[in-house]
């Protein structure tokens, strides 16, 4: 088991979680009911994929972010 | 002689503070209060009413921003100055120039927050240097 602290944007709110080797990003979000919501790290790393393992990628203890998702582009001109 | 013996002087006060906590055993443990901070406050951005200031920030590079909060929940995100890691990004046509070297950058899908929107364009920025 590893404790998780997952800081909502827009809220600044702090969910403590607990979770089980194999937890994925998309069973953190369901757990937190926040189904538009993307997971990172951080700046420094992507966003977690949906049935990415946050489990394998997190210290004990370690803070992440929720962040609504979002995109950059215009529709017509980027992918 | 290979050691000379140059007298005492007292420890410095950290060693012992230090001493005197080992002898007396560790005291209870006092809570800290943890910050509840939004992202955009904890990375150093100031608010001025609906005007945001303050870096995206990377590990590759940080780059001088600011936000406007819309009245009806629409935000603009600009950044100054990118470099030509960002310029040669696929997502470059979604900079719009809005002079001296102002940008603003075109969200196809609007992010509900500001921090949210930061944490998009800091992620873009960190592919931007990847690719």
């Amino acid at each position: 088991m590893k404790k998780l602290s997952v800081v909502v944007a827009g809220t600044g709110q702090i969910r403590d979680l607990e979770i089980q080797p194999g937890t994925t990003a998309g069973d953190v979000l369901h757990q937190l009911n926040l189904a538009d919501y993307l997971l990172s790290k951080g700046p420094n790393e992507p966003f977690f994929a949906a049935a990415e393992s946050v489990y394998d990628k997190v210290k004990d203890g370690e803070k992440i972010f929720a962040s609504t998702k979002a995109e950059v582009g215009v529709l017509a001109l980027c992918a | 002689m290979r050691i000379k013996d140059l007298g005492s002087r007292p420890a410095p006060a950290t060693i012992r503070g230090f001493l005197s906590r080992v002898m007396r055993g560790q005291g209870p443990a006092i809570p800290v209060e943890r910050r509840i901070l939004p992202y955009w406050q904890e990375h150093g951005w100031t608010r001025q009413g609906t005007v945001y200031n303050g870096n995206y920030q990377t590990s590759y590079a940080a780059f001088i921003g600011y936000i406007e909060e819309h009245r009806g929940g629409h935000i603009d995100f600009y950044l100054y100055n990118p470099s030509d890691e960002i310029r040669s990004h696929s997502h470059w046509a979604c900079f719009q120039h809005r002079g001296t070297d102002w940008y603003l950058i075109h969200m196809a899908r609007q992010p509900r927050d500001v921090s949210s929107g930061i944490i998009t364009v800091e992620q873009l920025i960190r592919e931007a240097y990847e690719q």
